[in-house]
């Protein structure tokens, strides 16, 4: 009788419970079979279609690095890669404006990626070739030639990292910058212990009370905690050596080439005018160049080999005007460089036109 | 050789009887009793001299609520009058009861002495609240104190009356769906103002340990009654989650959450850090109910189910009426232990999901640029201490003395 | 008068052995139909995405060192693994034992006659009680290790014996002897008190004389330490402060050191409400029998009333010992190279978050369980011994 009594409290228990459940396999199952359609189509509908149908941009990026993204007291995102996140909505939306900028942590950037929380990451972000392969990711145009470096107190009378023996370097896990570490003290033959910790700042912690000798880090980003420092920048000193290559760069989800090419050449039109010398304060004095390649890379009308106005529509998906909207709303990759990474102290350096010895090269816009 | 004392205890009989009873005894007093003096005095110092509680002030708003934005802190208010009103409500609703029944503890008392007992109580708890509002520079969080406070004198008053009254059962009825959908109703209101993904600070640790326990506590007693049951395969299925789920830390549940969770659902239902934190803490609490009303269950003597049989009762009016109220009267004692454990283990989602609660926030403020490099962070991890101390002191008493009225144990 | 209805089979639909397997076929299709959705998904969004959900990451190089342990960088992932959980086993036993000692300490503290001491263990228990663990371990990183203990080059060198610096606390050591012969030595050590208490155990049970069993067995254990040591070439180091670092001795790492203390002092506070609790559910009349055969204070508690206390508090005093393993993974936010840490690291050099996350998980439930069945057998055996 005992379980004849359970059972039926049981099973008046479990037919709200089903009822629930129930509900939620109904929306479960319309969702996933949403998805499979989502899945099927993923082929002819392109995340840039999806894009502008949304109007607005959702990009990956961080709420605290100097210079690069910072989030303000007015909750706005201000720096280099936060620029970056505006030049693909101008591009793609008209609209440098039209950007959710999703705040995400080093740990959980690819995943966010991956499943679709954001379009894209501009996030500095190493391009390395397993994160190419094994984390479902193509990386796009460099925006930033990177390094990995390392800062130490300026009393600590190092002029160089083989100076540095039996030290503790701390560094912020999750990154690259661990293994880095590890394979140059072998290859120096020095004795470093590596203490990855959760954030900058309890590295600020442990490197102002003296548990660490050495914070290494990219050194556009040791540039930037250099220039927060307590006791002032001048309290610490960034060694010369660099010991990695940090190519940093945006990326998006592998397999969709129409939103890879959409938001590649919206970067590469940054680097494109700084080439040709066109500015966000003199954009406009450019769109009736003399120079057809200039008026056809802003969107201008130009006159075709049959003497017809038109302008050029490189197929990409985006505005013919595109170019305009980025280097008008957003500016040329030096204005870009020159407004966020400039006052920390950086240089151009490998970061310069071709024109200048740098490595920045845009193919041509035609 | 100590002597027993055969005079009336005096101060120096007392200190003699609980000071210097041995020479082990004074040897004990001296030393910890000076080392409870310099602790107090150092302690004391830091509060009120050394401390530099600033950095406190400053960011109150962000240690409580976070960034939630200061037009919609309306909304809070509100929601918090409402709460206000809606507590005063159910203990003056259960004080009329205990009037009726003629087991109210208080009757008996003077004001004075109904007064101190509050005082007793929640003294804590009200001088932390004054401590708080002493450090803000606004009145809005004096008004909504105020007004909580009056929702709060209403509702008990209002509650008292409705409490005493034996009302038809419908009403009762209803009363209960009102009073169940009111928090329910604050909660979402309070949502709707903000979306949970931006609740941050003080607020997030306080809802999301509320939101938690409530949501496991349906899982939680299917788990229990799951675990009991005669069914093997029923059986077999609870006892694989709720150990498996004991087994694990939470914290790596919560790490595996902010992780892995858009991998097994749509990117569209993919939810925000909070609701991921909240529907970890949701199936990690469900375990730990289970095995405490599992124990409730127990604690029910059998000859209650056979007297319910004897009187004719359906086997889902047994469960329901006689088995179940008395297991889940016994247990409220370990939910709220329960509660206070999740509460304090909120702390856990600022680590592992980034979120900036009170814990994180007290982190982070001590990087601004004016407090920057200057050992802050001794000021902010007392303040939060004391905050989630109160809190967890203050339920654990409350929480100890219902078990003393509920006799939990004692039959 | 009606006579009973004959008996016969009812129908299925009211047969209760098959409404009961179907109820739980049931639930149990319900459950299966909603772990398969969500391993689709899994399965397909990984897929997509193309991240790896096997386990042959655990060959791949690490690509990472861990500090304070003899691992470099090129070893397997698996290995770091290895690296991990033993870390995490350190803090737990070391944990385990000194959580016990100081929360008896103080649960008798509680039951003190001095007003100071009870006053005292008091406050302790209920401040360390209703503080959020986190806190506490925010607190000792952070606070002790980083602001109270001196920058290496001021360390304090108390007695020539330790040097203790925030970069780590250096301890006088064995020199040159490997892991292997000490385990040996402590084994020794203890199978020979263990062997010695029995034989006192069984004397003082044929004779009447006091066994003294912790004298002798305790003499024994410091002796063959003693003896190992000489054996071992009698050498030790002493801890010395080199450049940044500190040789010699051995040093214990900064963060083991806040992660244990905040696990200690936090489990301590509730192991010593249990064994408050459960000297009270001990009768009054074993503490007088024994203050009636003229037994000291002593005598009295640590061997008629804490050993019955300790049976009552086993189970209990299981549970803690399981959340202070569990609790052990918040050392991952504060430099300390546990298990959890370990994952998080490896997944920070590229190794696929749900298998690796998942792997820990299984192993924090795997150590649960191996826990709790000690708790378990310590549980049952010493409840053979209640008559």
């Amino acid at each position: 009788m005992k379980l004849r009594k359970l059972l039926v409290v049981l099973t008046a228990l479990t037919l709200v419970l089903a009822a629930c459940t129930s509900d939620d396999g109904d929306t479960t199952t319309t969702a996933a079979a949403a998805d499979a359609a989502d899945a099927g189509g993923e082929e002819m509908t392109s995340l840039l279609d999806e894009v502008i149908a949304r109007g607005e941009l959702k990009c990956g990026t961080r709420d605290a690095l100097t210079g690069f993204a910072v989030l303000t007291e007015e909750g706005d995102h201000v720096g280099f890669d936060s620029d970056f996140c505006r030049v693909i909505a101008a591009a793609v939306l008209g609209d440098a404006e039209a950007v959710d900028h999703v705040d995400l942590e080093t740990a959980d950037r690819f995943t966010a990626l991956q499943s679709g929380q954001v379009d894209v990451l501009s996030r500095n972000t190493t391009w390395t070739a397993s994160r190419d392969g094994s984390e479902g990711a193509t990386f796009l145009t460099v925006t930033y030639y990177d390094g990995q470096g390392m800062m130490v107190t300026a009393d600590s009378g190092y002029a160089g990292i083989a100076d540095m023996d039996g030290v503790i370097v701390c560094v912020a896990k999750g990154t690259t910058t661990e293994g880095n570490a590890a394979a140059e003290a072998d290859r120096l033959g020095l004795d470093w212990e590596v203490r990855p910790f959760d954030d900058n700042d309890l590295i600020q912690e442990a490197f102002g009370a003296g548990q660490c000798d050495g914070w290494s880090a990219d050194s556009s980003a040791l540039t930037g905690i250099r220039a927060d420092q307590p006791d002032g920048p001048d309290s610490v000193v960034i060694l010369p050596d660099v010991f990695s290559k940090e190519p940093l760069a945006p990326l998006v989800l592998d397999g969709d080439t129409a939103w890879a090419q959409a938001v590649n050449w919206a970067i590469l039109a940054t680097i494109t005018a700084e080439e040709w010398g066109i500015t966000s304060a003199n954009v406009d004095t450019f769109l009736d160049s003399d120079d057809s390649n200039i008026r056809k890379f802003l969107g201008a009308s130009f006159e075709d080999s049959d003497g017809n106005e038109t302008t050029l529509d490189a197929g990409l998906g985006l505005p013919t005007d595109f170019a305009y909207q980025v280097i008008k709303q957003v500016g040329n990759y030096g204005e870009i460089f020159d407004r966020h990474l400039a006052p920390l102290g950086l240089e151009r350096g490998v970061n310069a036109l071709w024109t200048d010895g740098g490595l920045l090269y845009s193919p041509p816009y035609r | 050789m100590t002597t027993v004392s055969v005079t009336k205890p005096s101060a120096l009989t007392w200190v003699r009887r609980n000071l210097f009873r041995t020479p082990l005894d004074a040897i004990l007093t001296i030393v910890f009793g000076s080392l409870a003096v310099y602790v107090g005095i150092r302690g004391l110092l830091f509060v009120f001299v050394n401390g530099r509680w600033e950095i406190i002030s400053v960011n109150l708003k962000l240690l409580m609520v976070g960034r939630w934005p200061a037009d919609e802190l309306i909304a809070i208010a509100v929601a918090l009058v409402i709460l206000g009103l809606w507590a005063g409500l159910i203990a003056g609703i259960i004080a009329g009861r205990q009037v009726r029944k003629g087991t109210s503890a208080i009757e008996g008392m003077t004001r004075l002495e109904r007064a101190s007992d509050l005082g007793r109580r929640f003294g804590l708890v009200i001088a932390t609240l004054l401590l708080l509002l002493s450090l803000t520079d606004t009145s809005g969080p004096w008004l909504m104190v105020l007004f909580t406070f009056v929702g709060g004198v209403v509702g008990r008053l209002i509650g008292g009356q409705i409490g005493v009254r034996s009302l038809p059962s419908w009403v009762s009825r209803l009363g209960i769906v009102v009073m169940v959908v009111i928090p329910v109703w604050a909660y979402l209101y309070m949502a709707s103002a903000v979306p949970l993904a931006d609740w941050e600070g003080f607020l997030f640790n306080l809802s999301s340990a509320a939101a938690g326990v409530v949501l496991s506590f349906p899982l939680g007693l299917l788990l229990a009654l799951g675990r009991r049951s005669k069914l093997k395969l029923l059986k077999g299925m609870s006892i694989a989650y709720i150990e498996a789920v004991r087994g694990a830390p939470l914290y790596v549940l919560l790490l595996l959450a902010n992780v892995s969770l858009e991998f097994f659902v749509p990117a569209a239902l993919a939810p925000s850090k909070v609701v991921r934190a909240i529907v970890t803490f949701t199936l990690f609490t469900a375990a730990y109910i289970a095995e405490i009303v599992r124990g409730g269950l127990q604690s029910v003597p059998l000859g209650q189910e056979e007297a319910a049989k004897a009187l004719g009762l359906s086997p889902t009016k047994q469960m329901r009426l006689i088995v179940l109220p008395q297991a889940l009267r016994n247990v409220i004692p370990a939910q709220i232990g329960q509660f206070i454990s999740l509460f304090k283990d909120t702390t856990l989602a600022g680590l592992a999901l980034g979120i900036l609660d009170l814990l994180n926030a007290a982190g982070a403020i001590t990087q601004q640029s004016d407090f920057r490099g200057q050992g802050l962070i001794i000021e902010t991890l007392v303040f939060v201490g004391f905050l989630f101390w109160v809190g967890s002191f203050t339920m654990s008493r409350e929480s100890q003395r219902l078990e003393r009225k509920l006799g939990v144990g004692t039959r | 008068m009606t006579t009973p209805a004959p008996q016969s089979r009812p129908p299925f639909y009211r047969d209760v052995r098959i409404l009961s397997w179907a109820f739980q076929l049931l639930v149990f299709g319900l459950i299966a139909a909603v772990v398969y959705w969500l391993f689709g998904n899994f399965q397909r969004n990984t897929a997509d995405s193309g991240i790896p959900t096997n386990f042959d990451f655990l060959a791949n190089p690490a690509s990472f060192a861990i500090p304070g342990a003899d691992f470099d960088s090129n070893e397997s992932v698996r290995n770091a693994y290895v690296v991990g959980i033993l870390n995490t086993i350190r803090v737990a036993v070391v944990g385990i034992i000194l959580a016990t000692i100081l929360g008896i300490l103080i649960g008798i503290g509680r039951l003190s006659k001095n007003w100071v001491v009870r006053k005292i263990t008091t406050v302790y228990v209920e401040v360390l009680r209703n503080l959020p663990l986190l806190v506490i371990m925010t607190f000792t990183f952070l606070g002790v290790v980083l602001q109270v203990l001196p920058r290496i080059e001021n360390s304090w060198v108390p007695l020539g014996l330790l040097v203790v610096s925030n970069r780590g606390i250096g301890v006088p050591w064995y020199q040159d002897a490997s892991g292997l012969s000490l385990l040996l030595v402590l084994f020794v050590g203890f199978l020979g008190w263990w062997l010695i208490a029995r034989w006192r155990h069984s004397v003082s049970d044929r004779t009447g004389e006091a066994s003294r069993a912790s004298l002798y067995g305790g003499g024994f254990f410091i002796a063959v330490l003693v003896i190992g040591w000489l054996l071992l070439g009698a050498s030790y180091t002493l801890p010395v402060v080199d450049g940044k670092q500190i040789a010699g001795g051995i040093r214990i790492d900064p963060s083991y050191f806040a992660v244990l203390i905040a696990l200690v002092i936090y489990t301590a506070s509730h192991i010593a409400e249990i064994v408050r609790g459960s000297i009270q559910a001990v009768p009054l009349g074993q503490g007088e029998a024994a203050t009636a055969l003229a037994l000291s204070g002593f005598q009295r508690m640590w061997n008629v009333v804490l050993p019955q206390a300790m049976r009552i508090a086993i189970p209990p005093l299981g549970n803690q010992y399981l959340n202070l393993i569990k609790n052990s993974s918040l050392g991952a936010g504060f430099a300390y190279f546990e298990l959890t840490n370990v994952t998080q690291v490896t997944v920070g050099n590229g190794s696929p978050a749900v298998p690796a996350f998942t792997l820990a998980l299984v192993f924090y439930i795997v150590l649960s369980l191996i826990a709790s069945s000690f708790v378990n057998l310590a549980n049952r055996r010493f409840k053979l011994v209640e008559r």
